[in-house]
């Protein structure tokens, strides 16, 4: 169960050649790395002050949230927030159309960018290069008046107020990055490593399989955790494509908690926001997880 | 979705030993004799690909650009005929010396945020590659609570921590640290200091997404090579940076040229900041200018074009080298 | 030409309806000509209580045994680019919509909605708030009619006023006289005190003394429009607002109109300007009975009426006064109009919905929920309490922005937020004003 990341210190002790080269190195950096641990762990605090301060906020009643002296602590907090939005049927409805949307977009994205990048970084074909280039310069067009078009397509189709319409406009927008991260990823893998398997009598399917797709696993993960978060998190398309309330996603139903004329209850949209962040830090330490063990599977056979 | 298992069919016959990468590079009277399913294979994988894009992102960009050569509005939208007026949305914009203004602080911008992210991001990401189990569990954690929070919460809490007359920033500095001139400062009045906020906040929710992407390019590099440069008594600083970081540029490069569109065109953080009380126009970025113009989809339209030039002109030397230096 | 292509695309639509009849979802295809089908409302916003909903739908499908109402609430948040989109398609628009009163001119001259003109006697007449009828008219017919206004009043806090030693004012004058004594004052003691909450980019407030000065933010001459900030009388209200800024006021230059009742439920502004249902956001820390965000038992039900008891009797609310002892000042309304999109297939049972809308019931429903109706004839519903008197007061006179066809471009461009955070930065109003006005011709034109 060990995991093979980085620093090499933890991994694949079985080769006994190597252990006596490597431990010194290990010693001289224990100390170095308690302190890098620390670095480490003081960087991770500071970075989520801005998510602690929300979370903060979500324990307490709304009129504590802006007072001339700040609660840096939720003392007297109540769950109240938490449990207003979790008795609100609502909230599991775009839920439900959340989790949908995501699981489509991200399976549809990784594996069609999967096969692409696959094409592009191991083939060469005439408008390979044109494609490469095009793809990038996709990114380059700022989007914000494509809603338009956008809408007007799949309102042809019928799909607007559908989870397939809004679907296909995200994987539209999460393919072009995905495609050149695992194209990356593709070509970062030294043909070396396949070629030697095919050697040794792999078809080149099983060498790509066995060797390459292993390597691959960290590229997958950090697609997987962009294209989970685009989907998760976007605002605009959705405002547009899920007019229906009971089409609502997620970012729309919290958007929904705000107030126009009356005074928010921003204790409530912290909570929300809050729980909608739990789904992202399951996704992500269950996929780490398999990133870890797909790295043994890569190293035990090289 | 007949395509997935196409790699399967198209691996050639196992004895030869092909250079996988360049398959069709041998002689050329071999390409030619290649099956047809063979020589059709990368297409095909291309396929899944280029449907969606073609239909969600290609069409609404090509229609996005014939209308910047109209006239193209709400009224259009609702059956008025659009009328051509060909450069004409161009000649507007790029005679207006507000709009050049707007594009010299956007690219200022942009490299600053760019830069800074890259930096913070790939020393994060090395970090990662040393610390333990546990710390590094904690960083990442906080990296994704900082990337994957819904970006209406953050902007908020962000919001109000540099309030002018509530905001913690202010009350730290005030209070504890004694400085009575900063209460009730106001942060986003002056255009430097906006920027300087803007830039924290956009560093902050861009950093993560770079140290995931380099990180997961360090767990790639197999670890033969490093035990190999280590055995021949490279330093670990020196493993990384003659070894590591050359061995993931194309990852390296991916993420820095996505900094840099998505810094160029940052919209939402310096719109929510406008909205706080900031001075609008004088605070304007390319993203938030396109924006004011949304409803004169034709306006729009042609900003974006002429993003797109401004994009290319920053960006193109640096894709071509990247592109020769892989491929050869 | 324009209905050719329309149906064509219609025939195209219901026929991908078909292939796609498992989709599911909404059922905005059937735009029954003729008799049923389901009506769709939308409403924006949760400004529009439970009850008046309910009666719309009873109402609406009593008259009409073989139609259903369904009523989707959109937030203001995000509205415009809803109706931008869906409002241009046959299949997905909603029959029935309730736009912000700004926000309806560019509708209106785009096309959006159909012509009603031939309603106007029916659903009030020359009793309906004109203003709102201005902005939902183009060349002289009409397309949007007014759904209901909330006039701006002053909120203050009477411990305060008692402190202080001042009364309510009656003249504009003596109102920043009060407002500076406040300041002066500062009864509880608070480092950043404010006489009267007035934010650097709030121009929502800061517009009405531009108006009792007599000067405009626009005017229209042939047909073309103009800035109108330089006038000498829109110099004077500007002068007057500045002075305001500089000597009774503490709050950020660098903040909106937004959440005015935070610094006065802080105690730390005396006097904060509103639509009159600001009332239910105050919320004094004496007052505060500490019930849970999701307590809904008769028991906190009941402390809260409590609550808003004491916070209403602590809090004082008068119409901002004008120029004149006893008038009242031109104070900016907020509201919406309510019009039938042009691609609705239920063209009559929105028609039949709107003069629903436009009954006596109905608008006095609208008035006792402390909205003041479109139809001014029911205002008087809105009872005699304070908040409805002062209320009532400040909708008299009360302005609307230009009813040009770009309003909403000034608007987006937040010119005005920009000229009044100058003004309160202590820039001078000419200057100020020169370059406001160079930008909102430049916008409007």
């Amino acid at each position: 169960m060990t995991s093979v990341v980085p620093p090499p210190a933890t991994a694949v002790p079985a080769r006994a050649r190597e252990v006596p080269a490597r431990r010194r190195p290990r010693r001289r950096g224990t100390a170095a790395r308690r302190l890098l641990d620390v670095l480490a762990v003081l960087t991770a605090l500071a970075w989520v002050f801005p998510v602690y301060w929300m979370i903060n906020s979500a324990f307490l009643p709304t009129n504590r949230l802006r007072t001339p002296e700040p609660s840096f602590l939720p003392f007297g907090g109540t769950l109240s927030n938490f449990r207003r939005v979790l008795t609100d049927p609502s909230f599991y409805e775009a839920f439900k159309v959340s989790l949908a949307v995501t699981g489509l977009t991200l399976a549809a994205a990784i594996l069609f960018a999967f096969v692409a990048a696959l094409a592009i970084s191991r083939f060469r074909f005439r408008g390979r290069k044109s494609f490469i280039v095009t793809v990038l310069v996709v990114q380059m067009i700022p989007a914000e008046g494509l809603f338009i078009s956008q809408y007007q397509m799949l309102d042809t189709w019928q799909l607007v107020n559908s989870v397939v319409g809004l679907s296909i406009v995200y994987v539209a927008a999460v393919l072009p990055f995905t495609i050149w991260m695992l194209r990356g990823f593709v070509s970062g893998v030294p043909i070396e490593l396949e070629e030697a398997a095919m050697m040794d009598g792999l078809s080149r399917t099983g060498a790509f399989f066995r060797i390459t797709f292993p390597l691959l696993a960290p590229g997958l993960v950090a697609s997987g955790v962009y294209g989970f978060l685009q989907a998760w998190n976007e605002y605009t398309l959705a405002l547009v494509v899920m007019t229906d309330p009971a089409e609502r996603t997620l970012p729309l139903w919290l958007q929904g908690l705000v107030e126009a004329n009356r005074a928010t209850d921003w204790g409530v949209v912290m909570a929300g926001a809050a729980l909608i962040t739990v789904p992202v830090i399951l996704f992500f330490l269950f996929v780490q997880r398999r990133m870890s063990s797909g790295l043994v599977a890569g190293a035990v056979k090289g | 979705m007949s395509a997935p298992p196409a790699p399967a069919t198209t691996a050639p016959a196992p004895p030869r030993p092909p250079h996988p990468a360049t398959g069709s590079s041998p002689a050329t009277p071999r390409r030619r004799q290649r099956p047809l399913r063979s020589r059709l294979g990368p297409y095909l994988l291309l396929v899944p690909a280029l449907v969606p894009l073609a239909v969600g992102l290609g069409y609404p960009l090509v229609r996005q650009f014939v209308f910047s050569f109209q006239e193209y509005g709400l009224a259009q939208q609702f059956g008025r005929p659009a009328e051509w007026v060909g450069l004409d949305n161009y000649v507007t914009l790029l005679s207006d010396p507000y709009v050049w203004g707007v594009i010299a602080r956007s690219i200022a911008f942009c490299l600053v945020n760019a830069a800074l992210t890259m930096a913070l991001g790939i020393a994060l990401a090395v970090l990662m590659t040393r610390v333990g189990r546990a710390a590094r569990i904690t960083l990442q954690v906080g990296m994704l609570l900082a990337w994957g929070t819904p970006v209406l919460a953050t902007m908020t809490v962000w919001q109000w921590l540099f309030d002018s007359q509530y905001g913690v920033v202010n009350w730290v500095l005030a209070g504890p640290l004694g400085m009575e001139g900063q209460r009730g400062h106001s942060w986003l009045i002056e255009p430097l200091s906006f920027y300087a906020v803007a830039t924290v906040i956009v560093v902050w929710m861009s950093v993560p997404f770079v140290v995931f992407t380099v990180y997961a390019g360090l767990l790639q590099v197999p670890e033969e090579c490093m035990e190999a440069a280590q055995l021949d008594g490279a330093s670990s600083w020196q493993r990384l940076w003659g070894l590591a970081l050359p061995m993931i540029k194309p990852v390296l490069f991916v993420v820095a040229l996505l900094q840099v569109i998505w810094d160029l065109r940052v919209f939402t953080q310096i719109h929510v900041l406008q909205r706080a009380g900031a001075p609008t126009r004088e605070t304007h970025l390319l993203g938030t200018y396109i924006y004011s113009l949304s409803k004169e989809f034709s306006m729009a339209g042609a900003m974006a074009t002429i993003m797109l030039v401004i994009t290319l002109l920053l960006t193109t030397a640096y894709i071509r080298r990247m592109l020769r230096e892989e491929e050869s | 030409m324009k209905s050719v292509r329309t149906s064509g695309l219609a025939a195209v639509a219901v026929g991908m309806l078909a292939l796609t009849a498992c989709g599911g979802g909404d059922a905005a295809g059937d735009d029954g000509g003729g008799g049923g089908g389901e009506v769709r409302l939308w409403l924006a916003g949760s400004d529009t209580p439970q009850e008046l909903r309910d009666h719309l739908v009873e109402t609406f499908e009593a008259q009409h045994p073989d139609s259903t109402l369904v009523i989707e609430e959109q937030d203001w948040n995000g509205l415009v680019p809803r109706l931008q989109t869906a409002l241009t398609s046959e299949s997905q628009t909603p029959d029935l919509v309730e736009i912000g009163n700004t926000q309806s001119p560019t509708f209106t001259y785009a096309g959006a909605f159909s012509d009603i003109s031939d309603l106007y006697d029916e659903l009030g007449g020359d009793d309906l708030l004109q203003g709102f009828v201005d902005a939902g008219t183009v060349d002289d017919t009409l397309y949007a009619v007014p759904y209901y206004s909330g006039a701006r009043a002053v909120f203050y806090n009477k411990e305060l006023f008692a402190a202080a030693g001042v009364e309510v004012p009656t003249t504009l004058a003596e109102f920043t006289e009060v407002a500076q004594t406040l300041q002066q004052a500062n009864p509880t003691g608070a480092p950043s005190f404010s006489g009267f909450w007035l934010p650097g980019q709030d121009w929502y407030n800061g517009v009405a003394w531009l108006n009792s000065h007599g000067g405009e933010l626009a005017v229209e001459e042939d047909g073309e429009w103009a800035g109108a900030l330089s006038t000498p009388e829109s110099q004077e209200g500007l002068a007057a607002v500045q002075a305001l800024f500089g000597t009774a006021t503490s709050a950020p230059r660098d903040a909106d109109s937004n959440e005015p009742w935070i610094a006065f439920n802080n105690g730390e502004a005396a006097m904060f300007s509103a639509p009159t249902w600001a009332r239910w956001s105050i919320d004094l820390p004496e007052c505060n009975k500490g019930v849970a965000a999701d307590d809904e038992s008769e028991a906190a039900q009941a402390l809260l009426a409590e609550q808003q008891a004491c916070n209403e009797e602590k809090t004082g609310i008068f119409a901002l006064p004008g120029m004149a002892e006893g008038s009242v000042a031109p104070v900016f309304a907020g509201g919406s109009n309510i019009g039938i999109p042009a691609k609705s297939g239920n063209q009559e049972l929105a028609r039949d919905l709107l003069r629903i809308i436009f009954s006596p019931e109905y608008q006095t429903m609208l008035a006792e929920n402390g909205l003041i109706p479109g139809n001014t004839e029911y205002a008087d519903a809105l009872g005699d309490d304070v908040y409805a008197q002062a209320a009532l007061a400040a909708a008299v006179d009360a302005e609307l922005t230009p009813p040009a066809e770009k309003w909403a471009d000034v608007e987006g461009a937040r010119i005005l937020e920009d000229l009044f955070q100058e003004i309160a930065s202590g820039t001078d109003p000419a200057t100020a004003a020169a370059e406001a006005d160079e930008l909102i011709t430049d916008t409007l034109n």
